[in-house]
């Protein structure tokens, strides 16, 4: 690792840390690290429901830089029963956590994804979509991701979520934040029914040509028909 | 005159997690947080309304800066290895804050990008970094599937994935095969960004 990469160190759930971070901390302030210090507050944990989790999470956010010393925070509120960052609940702590701070303070803050939906799935695109454009209108400066088919199978993940990521974000940058909360309420309506029968999706080689490095046509019409969702949703981005 | 305050360090948290107070970590988990975080809520009549997800109130935002700075500095943070609180004072978190940077460069050469603060209402978009975010990758695919992402003209920086086995081995916690494969990851990340043509991008 370079001085310029970020070295990452965690806090625990809630409010927690071990002496091994407080070591690892040490050692990035000791050789002048840029720290990307990351905690993912549990809503429906410990803390508890939506205003609770939330002050949980402002809290969080703050200790990692009197704590650790961090270059930036790397948040991921999650729900307790999805295990993603997607569902509303944890979009609503995500940006009111990031408004709070935000107002107040200079320090850089990143939120990382991961969906239910897994890649080549239309639903995954939605997901993943609907947390950078929270993340964008509620003024975080890294998006990181994505962690597609909730992060635990391997090769679940390919670089077209992170495209939408990107060109959501690229999207809603700047817009009015009243209007774009009216479609993010609604870009969550499309995916958040389906929780209990999301798609599994593909691995990246059976969505991919593994030697040219280019998506499937499948892959590339899934990518469209999210564009197409967002645009009938109010977005004009991929009209330019 | 009164003194300038100076932020804390890991040292003096360490410190304090030596001789901070004792507290169960049932109690931690299951009385302190939750019931510290719920009074706040109260005392600062915080409602939130989960179709708006972004909030457009500025009392609500100030209501949870607030709150949150109180949880910081009412509950402190539990230590679990020496079951002791490590606390702060309301200055010391402030001064943390104000003193953190609000700027960095990531990444190397050409591909270096300044990350600088950005508003709620910026027309600046923010940072994309892309990867499959400690995602399990196997050995195979790992390469090429980084180069996918490292490919994406919108990536800037690459969050990697972790490989599952290196050389065939099974890169065990605290065994010599997890050093092995941490460095393999490093190694086949930047290989990944420099066959896209963008050596020096942050990781």
């Amino acid at each position: 690792m370079r001085p310029s990469d970020a070295h990452e160190v965690s806090q625990l759930n809630e409010l927690k840390i071990d002496v091994g971070a407080l070591v690892v901390g040490a050692h990035y302030a000791l050789t002048g690290q840029q720290v990307m210090v990351e905690q993912m507050p549990i809503f429906g944990g410990y803390a508890g429901g939506l205003e609770s989790t939330t002050i949980v999470g402002v809290a969080t956010t703050l200790n990692s830089f009197v704590m650790l010393q961090a270059t930036w925070h790397l948040d991921g509120p999650v729900h307790v029963r999805w295990g993603i960052t997607t569902a509303r609940e944890a979009l609503a702590v995500a940006g009111h956590i990031s408004r709070a701070v935000e107002e107040h303070s200079d320090v850089i803050l990143g939120n990382q994804y991961y969906t239910l939906a897994g890649p080549c799935t239309v639903m995954c695109l939605l997901e993943t979509a609907a947390q950078a454009i929270t993340d964008t209108i509620s003024g975080r400066e890294i998006l990181s991701g994505v962690a597609s088919a909730k992060g635990v199978s391997t090769d679940m993940f390919t670089a077209m979520e992170a495209r939408m990521m990107g060109e959501a974000a690229y999207a809603v940058a700047g817009m009015d934040l009243h209007e774009v909360n009216v479609i993010l309420d609604k870009l969550v309506a499309t995916y958040e029914k389906d929780y209990k029968t999301a798609p599994v999706g593909k691995k990246f080689q059976e969505c991919y040509d593994v030697t040219t490095l280019t998506p499937t046509e499948e892959h590339v019409k899934v990518y469209e028909e999210a564009v197409r969702i967002l645009t009938d949703l109010g977005l004009t981005y991929w009209n330019k | 005159m009164k003194a300038i305050a100076k932020p804390v360090t890991v040292f003096d948290v360490y410190n304090r997690a030596k001789t901070g107070p004792k507290v169960e970590e049932r109690d931690w988990d299951f009385k302190i947080i939750p019931q510290t975080a719920k009074e706040l809520a109260e005392k600062y009549g915080i409602k939130m309304d989960k179709k708006t997800i972004v909030p457009e109130d500025p009392e609500l935002i100030e209501k949870l800066w607030q709150a949150g700075l109180d949880m910081l500095v009412t509950c402190g943070v539990y230590c679990m290895d020496t079951g002791r609180v490590i606390k702060y004072t309301r200055d010391e978190v402030l001064t943390s804050i104000a003193s953190a940077p609000d700027h960095f460069v990531f990444g190397e050469g050409k591909e270096a990008i300044q990350v600088v603060p950005r508003a709620y209402n910026s027309p600046k978009p923010p940072i994309i970094q892309g990867g499959p975010t400690g995602s399990p990758c196997s050995e195979a695919m790992f390469l090429p599937n980084h180069q996918a992402y490292a490919q994406e003209p919108i990536v800037d920086t690459i969050v990697d994935g972790v490989m599952q086995t290196v050389m065939g081995q099974d890169p065990t916690p605290g065994s010599p095969w997890e050093l092995m494969a941490v460095h393999a990851e490093i190694d086949q990340v930047r290989e990944a960004m420099t066959r896209a043509g963008r050596t020096g991008m942050g990781l």
